[in-house]
């Protein structure tokens, strides 16, 4: 049993899914693996090391995980009430319409 | 014995997450990881860090259950059984390099040093540490130089 390993799996898995889907949801829990994917190394090697300063390490990670998320989580809301959708290319789609419509109206000016 | 099948259960439950089509089960399926996640802290002794991650576990699967269905289409379809299956397999076909292989032995140098002692006791996080955020700084002036260059033109 190796953790290392166990740790590259979800690593693998979060950077996939984050590469793969377009759905800002699947976005956000791809971050979620990766950051447990990091997360689960300072435990698992402190432990293996007997150095308890992992979890000290850890107990900051988390908390800056759940900033963070928080964060990710407020943003991806408001991109998805302004837009309607959650589709990352949709949304990329509508974007694009909307600064080629302000270009134009800039050049009519 | 318990590891490795909460192993195999942590690999499943997130295969099960990023690829289920519904965002409920979607978010369920996350719980799960979280909760195995906690429960491997646990067995490895780590009981504070495993009560953590419960809590933290819990505050953000609340709040993904009360956004998830903002941040879903309604018109999703649904998981068909035999892909389930197929994620469930899948899960635990990628999970068995975990169990049957270890890099974390012996290194190669000949020396009585573990991959974990190697980190901890022989500044060799510090190395990993600053190589990464170097990585990171040089992806971000990339970013950023590019995001410059195709805003000008």
């Amino acid at each position: 049993m190796d953790f290392v390993i166990l740790s590259l799996a979800i690593l693998a898995i979060g950077i996939y899914g984050l590469l793969t889907n377009r759905n800002l949801l699947k976005a956000f829990i791809s971050i979620e693996l990766i950051a447990i994917a990091a997360t689960l190394n300072f435990v698992t090697l402190s432990s293996a090391a007997g150095v308890g300063l992992g979890q000290a390490f850890l107990v900051l990670a988390f908390s800056t995980d759940t900033a963070v998320s928080a964060v990710i989580l407020a943003l991806l809301v408001i991109v998805s009430r302004k837009y309607g959708t959650g589709d990352l290319r949709q949304i990329l789609k509508m974007e694009s319409k909307e600064e080629s419509e302000e270009a134009e109206t800039d050049g009519d000016d | 014995m318990i590891l490795e099948i909460l192993s195999i259960g942590l690999i499943v439950s997130a295969c099960l997450a990023l690829f289920l089509d519904e965002a409920v089960y979607s978010v369920a399926a996350l719980a799960g990881t979280f909760l195995f996640t906690a429960l491997i802290y646990a067995v490895d002794g780590a009981i504070f860090v495993a009560i953590f991650q419960f809590a933290v576990g819990v505050g953000t699967l609340t709040i993904l259950f009360l956004s998830g269905e903002l941040l879903s289409e309604k018109s999703v379809r649904k998981t068909s059984p035999n892909k389930t299956l197929a994620l469930i397999a899948g899960g635990v076909v990628l999970s068995l390099p975990a169990l049957f292989l270890s890099i974390s032995g012996s290194t190669s140098a000949g020396v009585n040093i573990t991959f974990g002692n190697g980190l901890w006791n022989l500044n060799g996080m510090d190395a990993v540490l600053q190589g990464l955020v170097i990585l990171t700084v040089a992806l971000g002036i990339v970013i950023v130089l590019y995001e410059k260059r195709s805003g000008g033109k």
